[in-house]
């Protein structure tokens, strides 16, 4: 089942970038037309869409462009992934038939964790893959691969950061009855966050969401993580984790 | 030895209460009744048991393990039933029994048909599909199947029809021959009755009594419906021993326990025109035992 939910939330991906790749040859050709409609647009709507520290006329950036949303998908999944696999049990009523087995919650956890993990990970080497031989073919050689590569590693982590949001819910809420409007909420609301963050600029507001930890268009400027952004990432995926197992393991199941 | 040691077990839902200072022992090789109303804290007690849920205060020991702590371990030996009986729907029934049996060290796979055999259920068919009743029978089978050394019931017998249920009791009947401890708890006191040898009883989170069946019913209660032919006053009958006593016209029906001549010397001084006495089946006696104790 969950496989299958894998595949098509990868198809997903890939058939957003291919599209908007589809387009780019066609929309190349009349870049400086395309940028000047968009230098009609306020710029703090083009800061929160990031398309000011986007160049949109080189390649790389125009895939920036596109794996925010790229980014997006893939974080609603990883989410709704996490809290779906978490929550089965309250969820199914299952709970008196898995958990009265001579099992430990630890191990349910961690069953349940690599799981998603395991399909996350096939996810990106997919995605990984695939955009590789779409830019081949429509950047002819013109961009870095060594920044195509960051950008693309920054999927899973950003994944990751909403994986760990996910079950850390899902170990906290009672009961969820249903996944999707949970994770489309958080996604979206640290999402706002980032387009709040990079209209008015504030270096705070950076700090609490993951898509300012990697802002595409910073990391195609610098050919870089930002460091510090990468530590604050893994230290909250692995401290959500750590009260996820906490949790988890003194959690009442509700009984039916 | 005990199989089960509870003692001053409490669970409380936020300020709801859950139970109250549970504390009951069950002996090894017995089938032991756990009965009260719905509500009362059956299914809160049990699911303690199986670390399910968490005690607020007060512990429970199995086989000499703590329930909690070692429960991964002890949970090897035990079946348990749910009171409400939930699988993942998209499963047939076989597959979800596989997956029950692969759990466990101990289990032995070809049990499932021959469970199945008895417990008369299609193994091939979707869960999804399944009456809440054959639902019942899946549940049965995966407690079973590893041959458990104790095995937990929730209200078992819901759902299932009188032969099944028959079918159901020698089962258990026969796992207890072969060693396995049983605790069963139930709301209907004459499914009790016929299996168990000793009963816990409880109520409103408390328990108000362990009791041995074979005492209860040497308790010497006899249940008394006498018709008179003539009128006597209500309180004829209430004398010292008499209890629930209800009169109806010329209907007289009373427990009774004390020496029982001095109840036929009254019913001598009278004409009647129909006497039956007979035992009182246990819920007369609790229903007593009850309101004694409310």
């Amino acid at each position: 089942m969950s496989v299958l939910s894998m595949i098509y939330w990868t198809a997903a991906i890939i058939l957003l970038l291919l599209m908007f790749m589809l387009m780019y040859p066609a929309l190349s050709q009349d870049i400086s037309v395309f940028e000047s409609i968009l230098n009609n647009f306020p710029l703090e709507l083009r800061q929160a869409l990031g398309l000011t520290t986007l160049n949109l006329s080189q390649i790389l950036g125009y895939y920036g462009f596109v794996f925010i949303y790229v980014l997006l998908i893939g974080s609603i999944y990883a989410i709704k992934s996490a809290m779906a696999v978490l929550s089965e049990e309250p969820r199914s009523k299952t709970a008196d038939f898995l958990l009265a087995k001579p099992v430990s919650r630890t191990t349910v956890v961690t069953a349940k964790v690599l799981s998603v993990l395991t399909q996350l990970a096939v996810q990106n080497i997919i995605f990984i893959g695939v955009s590789y031989i779409i830019m081949l073919v429509y950047g002819r050689g013109q961009f870095n691969v060594a920044t195509l590569v960051l950008v693309n590693f920054s999927l899973i982590q950003v994944q990751l950061f909403f994986f760990a949001v996910g079950i850390f819910i899902a170990a906290v809420m009672k009961k969820i009855k249903t996944v999707l409007p949970i994770a489309l909420g958080v996604v979206f609301a640290f999402y706002i966050i980032q387009m709040i963050n990079q209209s008015i600029n504030d270096p705070k507001l950076a700090y609490i969401t993951p898509f300012a930890y990697f802002d595409v268009g910073k990391i195609i400027q610098n050919e870089s993580y930002d460091m510090i952004f990468l530590g604050i990432n893994f230290s909250i995926i692995a401290i959500l984790t750590a009260l996820t197992y906490l949790l988890y393991q003194r959690k009442d199941m509700p009984s039916i | 030895m005990n199989v089960i040691e509870i003692n001053q077990l409490s669970k409380y839902y936020g300020k709801a209460r859950g139970i109250i200072d549970v504390s009951f022992d069950v002996q090894e090789g017995e089938i032991f009744g756990f009965i009260g109303p719905n509500g009362a804290g059956k299914s809160t007690t049990i699911r303690v048991l199986l670390a399910l849920i968490y005690p607020s205060s007060g512990s429970a020991r199995i086989f000499g393990q703590d329930c909690i702590k070692d429960g991964p371990e002890i949970r090897n030996y035990i079946g348990y039933l749910p009171a409400e009986v939930y699988y993942y729907d998209h499963m047939r029934v076989i597959d979800l029994l596989r997956y029950s049996a692969s759990f466990y060290r101990k289990a032995d796979k070809n049990r499932i048909y021959r469970l199945a055999e008895i417990m008369d259920l299609d193994l091939n068919r979707k869960i999804d599909d399944l009456s809440y009743g054959n639902k019942k029978k899946v549940g049965i089978i995966q407690g079973l199947i590893h041959q458990p050394r104790l095995i937990i019931l929730d209200e078992p017998t819901s759902g299932l029809d009188p032969l099944i249920q028959q079918e159901f009791f020698n089962l258990i009947r026969e796992e207890n021959q072969n060693g396995a401890t049983v605790l069963f708890s139930s709301h209907v006191l004459s499914e009790v009755q016929k299996l168990c040898s000793r009963v816990a009883i409880i109520k409103e989170g408390r328990i108000i009594g362990v009791e041995d069946i074979k005492a209860l019913h040497n308790n010497n209660y006899k249940k008394f419906k006498i018709q008179l032919a003539e009128t006597v006053s209500s309180d004829y009958f209430n004398i010292e021993g008499v209890a629930d006593l209800t009169v109806d016209e010329n209907n007289h029906t009373f427990l009774f326990k004390g020496d029982i001549n001095q109840m036929i010397a009254k019913i001598h001084d009278h004409r009647i025109s129909n006497l039956i006495v007979e035992e009182p089946a246990l819920e007369e006696i609790f229903m007593h035992y009850y309101e004694r104790e409310a």
